[in-house]
């Protein structure tokens, strides 16, 4: 069972006629809730879309399940898109339907279930990540901040992925209802055995519920491996990191 | 992927449920075939035995327990075995989650409470219209007594956009539209012999009616869904409120330099309008109906007045202050989701072409008499 779910070799990209990435490997081994973190700019989200096959790298590859991401024919990504699901930052669930539309869309275009089942299976996803039935009926601009990224990940997880990209799962959020979001999203990886890749700023985030944090510095991954060993590491830009949040725990 | 199957066995404390195969999404149609018709007893011992389960997911486990549910079985009653860590984390998580599921209320649909909204939707709408023409009028007071105040930048940037890039679109279908009306009006006239009288025909239609109508509708597609879409897309990134926080009026900032503009550039697009349209006519007058551009032009020198031309070029800023008023309050109205920018851009289309046709009409009504 202890395959690499998600593998990148020496992905290299070219922004803007910079290199962004010069070089970057990782591999998240299946069940691990992995944090990808690095400072504005140097290309954690650019590095998760190459992930989940919105935007090709210029050089090395990318395998998902073990396969090859970027030679696979566009009928085979889309199969294999069925098989992870997406946190975007702002949620990027569609203003226009409300937010059991939302989550019922993945199942109306990609099974064929009868709509008793399929509305079952909605209130279940939105009671999995707290929301109240209420909300169910609700556009999402009616709907809090956090709200929305419950929402957003009822969406992401109602066609039982093994595999979850969250994009800043707690920007915008207070720091309560962070603290709130990590610990669901930790149950809920736990619970339904998902592997996770997080791209984040949040320290909280870090300490408290990822494995292993795989940091991106100068276009290459500097420093991988569980929380308290690469923060204790020996390199400027993570210490410098870090160094607020450990002065405040002792 | 093994299909899920289900062995009921009775036992002597109650039943025993033997589960096998994916108990999953792709296969949940068939979980639900299985659990549905059960007879399972609720006042006795159920016991869940999965020794045989490939694959369960959240929606597997979502079956089972609102299945049972619905039997009248208690599910913490439930004894569950052979299961492994990780699908008893699941099948906790899940039915934790799932107790006391209310059912959605059923929308009605109520004649009374719609009209009642209709109409006070309809209400909210012409008040809005009206305080949005209040802070227009009020705007432009402020800049008549302060014409410091106006963006020259802005309103440059918006002449160019409404009218010096809609010159080569205006120029070519006013030309096409004097070419058709000059042929059909020749071909009447040839019959009678009455050559050129095309001449007659041609000034007066195309000064005083269609080079007006022809390049308001032309600038409303084009400029006023412009309008909207920007101003819309600005309320969408809060741009708007960024203006106003900073002390400025986005009435001042975005409205005005665009109404100004518009009401500048019409008519100065229907006078071009109005010149190609009867050189379009003089071309087929030479080519079709022997009528030589001198003649042409003699003719029409002595029988088109200026106050049938001036009179097609009153009617332009009218047209576009209707316009931009339509495209500007609109862009406004855009709410903060995705489909509202195109709904108000469609808006604007519409209202102000038939804007441009009621108004149109009612200065023909007004004005009945053709200028000798």
């Amino acid at each position: 069972m202890n395959e690499a779910v998600l593998r990148a070799d020496c992905v290299r990209t070219r922004l803007g006629g910079e290199w962004l990435h010069r070089g970057v490997s990782f591999a998240v081994p299946r069940g691990q809730v992995v944090g990808l973190i690095g400072a504005s700019g140097t290309g954690k989200s650019v590095l998760l879309r190459e992930c989940i096959g919105l935007l090709r790298p210029d050089e090395g590859r990318v395998h998902l399940f073990g396969e090859d991401l970027w030679s696979l024919p566009l009928r085979r990504l889309n199969q294999v898109r069925r098989r992870f699901g997406v946190l975007f930052q702002e949620g990027a669930l569609f203003s226009s339907l409300s937010v059991a539309e939302n989550v019922a869309i993945p199942l109306r275009e990609h099974t064929d279930l009868p709509a008793r089942l399929r509305d079952e299976l909605v209130a279940m996803k939105i009671r999995l990540v707290g929301l109240p039935m209420e909300a169910a009926h609700k556009r999402p601009s009616a709907l809090s901040g956090g709200m929305k990224k419950r929402a957003a990940l009822a969406r992401a997880l109602v066609m039982e992925p093994e595999l979850l990209f969250l994009d800043e799962p707690t920007s915008g959020l207070d720091p309560i209802s962070a603290r709130e979001f990590d610990h669901l999203l930790r149950v809920l990886c736990d619970s339904l055995g998902l592997t996770a890749l997080i791209a984040t700023h949040d320290l909280d985030t870090l300490w408290g519920m990822v494995d292993r944090v795989i940091v991106l510095y100068g276009g290459q991954v500097v420093a991988d491996g569980p929380v308290p060993e690469v923060a204790a590491g020996e390199h400027e830009w993570i210490r410098s990191y870090f160094a607020a949040h450990v002065k405040e725990r002792g | 992927m093994d299909a899920p199957e289900l062995e009921r066995i009775p036992t002597e404390a109650g039943c025993e449920l033997r589960l096998r195969g994916a108990w999953c999404i792709d296969q949940l149609p068939r979980v639900d075939a299985l659990l549905v018709d059960l007879e399972v007893p609720h006042d006795k011992e159920v016991r869940v035995d999965a020794a045989g389960l490939t694959r369960l997911d959240s929606a597997g486990v979502m079956i089972l327990v609102n299945r049972l549910r619905a039997q009248g079985v208690v599910w913490s009653n439930v004894r569950l075995e052979h299961f492994n860590s990780a699908q008893m984390a699941l099948i906790h998580l899940v039915a934790d989650r799932l107790d006391a599921r209310p059912r959605p209320p059923r929308r009605r649909y109520r004649w009374r409470a719609f009209a009642r909204q209709s109409g006070h939707a309809l209400g909210t709408r012409l008040s809005g219209q009206a305080a949005f023409l209040g802070r227009i009028a009020e705007a432009l007071w402020d800049l008549a007594r302060r014409p410091r105040l106006l963006r020259h930048r802005e309103l440059v940037t918006q002449l160019q956009a409404v009218g010096l890039a809609a010159l080569p679109i205006i120029m070519l279908m006013t030309f096409l539209i004097g070419v058709v009306f000059a042929y059909l009006l020749g071909v009447q006239v040839q019959k009678v012999g009455a050559n050129i009288f095309v001449v007659d025909g041609i000034g007066l239609a195309v000064a005083r009616e269609l080079s007006p109508m022809l390049t308001a509708i032309l600038i409303a597609g084009r400029s006023g869904a412009a309008f909207t879409a920007q101003i819309g897309a600005m309320k969408v990134t809060e741009e708007i409120d960024a203006i106003s926080t900073m002390g400025l009026s986005p009435i001042q900032v975005l409205v005005l330099p665009r109404l100004l503009a518009i009401v500048l550039v019409l008519p100065l697009l229907t006078f071009v309008g109005d010149v190609m349209g009867i050189l379009g006519g003089a071309v087929v007058a030479a080519s079709q109906l022997d009528v030589t551009y001198h003649t042409f032009f003699q003719r029409l020198q002595a029988e088109l007045p200026v106050a049938t031309v001036l009179f097609g070029l009153y009617k332009a800023p009218v047209f576009a202050a209707a316009i931009a008023f339509i495209a500007c309050r609109n862009g406004f109205a855009v709410t903060r989701d995705a489909r509202s920018v195109g709904a108000y851009t469609t808006a604007t289309v519409v209202q102000s072409l038939v804007a441009v046709i009621l108004i149109n009409a009612a200065f023909a009504v007004l004005n009945p008499d053709i200028p000798r």
